[in-house]
């Protein structure tokens, strides 16, 4: 489980996704659009090292950090689960 | 009769005082700026022990020094084994670990090196060093095991997208029967699928990389006759935080529990990162008599070693 008890920041998460979807699109040389229910890794190629690029990115366009010492990565499958997860844990910088 | 046991008697780590931020390090390195972050960043790097005037030779002397324990007892070292990830250092007939050891008046010793766990031979070379005092029939015999590294090309240095190695060097007393710090258990996993040149991608590697590690620590943990919450401290391979981490949620320890504190002032000291952890685990008070606790390493490059020890403080 990825903390259930995590309250979503629902103001927080539409910028989320917006941010994810950039960067995704940008670091997978995508042409199509990126959708929440994509799964990054098998879908859209993204290795571990380009998801920490991801998170990377994410954190400086919102002013956020985000909490990846509590990141189940293997339980965050698809853009959607990830930005729920960014949603919910993270704080401003 | 005494019992058999493989113990850490003494240990000493020698860093060079010169250091260097991770940025400055881009250029030599290659790397982008945006490597750069995500190393400080994610991986928790800052900065790296490097000093281009300082030699192995010296890195090892240094660290030699450092052991007190072995002044006046240098006669009782029979073996000197030097655990190092790469296995061509100077150039042939060359040999730092004889020079050194003839200086420090264990010439007499049979000295040899251990490189073919890459990382992990540190691991590799306390453990052969147990074995042989084990069967040596002087029940005083010591033996002395090294450590150390010159990192001085692009590929000794950096491990893309995952560490920077620093130079390092230690030095660790071994006997059979001390009292202190005795070795409860050995776990390796030797992985020949993941050799660079036959095996699978490195993204198999990448993903397969936590969960092996956690399977050599269960293993060590359960070969010690312990569960994992019986590990008072896990003193890791300093490749970087977030792989911690993660393979803290994987195995469900609880991070704070891993010594991590060397990452960003050392980076990864090939097979020094367990020495220089434990040096810095005993400097804090971090182990209290009778602790449990666990070392733990992984040797990447031709194949993949997975190894865990589990001590008794």
């Amino acid at each position: 489980m990825t903390a259930p008890e995590a309250q979503v920041d629902t103001e927080l998460r539409p910028r989320v996704v917006e941010a994810m979807t950039e960067v995704i699109a940008r670091l997978s040389e995508r042409d199509g659009p990126v959708t929440e229910d994509m799964d990054m890794a098998d879908e859209l190629g993204l290795s571990s090292s380009l998801g920490l690029e991801l998170l990377l990115e994410v954190e400086e366009r919102l002013g956020v950090q985000i909490d990846v010492e509590n990141m189940r990565t293997d339980e965050l499958r698809t853009v959607g689960q990830l930005a729920t997860f960014i949603a919910s844990h993270c704080r401003p910088w | 009769m005494i019992p058999i046991v493989t113990a850490l008697d003494a240990v000493s780590v020698y860093t060079p005082a010169v250091r260097v931020p991770i940025e400055s390090l881009a250029e030599p390195l290659g790397l982008t700026d945006m490597q750069v972050r995500l190393f400080r960043r994610f991986h928790g790097l800052g900065e790296i022990s490097l000093d281009p005037e300082r030699s192995l030779a010296d890195l090892l002397r240094a660290a030699i020094d450092g052991i007190g324990a072995l002044r006046g007892r240098e006669h009782l070292v029979r073996y000197v084994v030097y655990g190092r990830a790469m296995p061509v250092v100077v150039p042939y007939p060359d040999n730092p670990l004889h020079e050194v050891c003839r200086e420090a008046g264990l010439g007499h010793a049979l000295a040899f090196t251990v490189t073919h766990q890459s990382c992990a031979s540190g691991l590799l070379a306390l453990e052969t060093a147990g074995r042989l005092l084990e069967a040596d029939p002087d029940p005083d015999a010591l033996a002395l095991v090294l450590t150390g590294e010159k990192a001085f090309t692009r590929d000794a240095r950096l491990l893309p997208g995952t560490s920077i190695f620093g130079e390092g060097a230690s030095a660790g007393l071994v006997s059979a029967h001390g009292p202190r710090d005795r070795m409860l258990s050995f776990a390796c996993a030797q992985r020949g699928e993941f050799d660079t040149e036959f095996g699978e991608s490195a993204e198999r590697f990448q993903r397969e990389y936590r969960p092996s590690l956690a399977g050599v620590i269960r293993e060590a943990v359960d070969e010690a006759g312990l569960a994992l919450d019986d590990i008072a401290l896990v003193l890791p391979h300093n490749v970087n935080v977030v792989t911690w981490q993660r393979l803290c949620l994987l195995m469900d320890f609880p991070v704070e529990r891993v010594l991590l504190s060397n990452v960003p002032v050392n980076g990864h000291l090939f097979c020094s990162d367990a020495f220089a952890n434990y040096t810095t685990a005993r400097e804090r008070g971090l182990l209290r008599e009778g602790d449990r606790y666990l070392v733990a390493a992984v040797g990447a490059g031709a194949g993949a070693t997975f190894s865990a020890m589990v001590f008794q403080h």
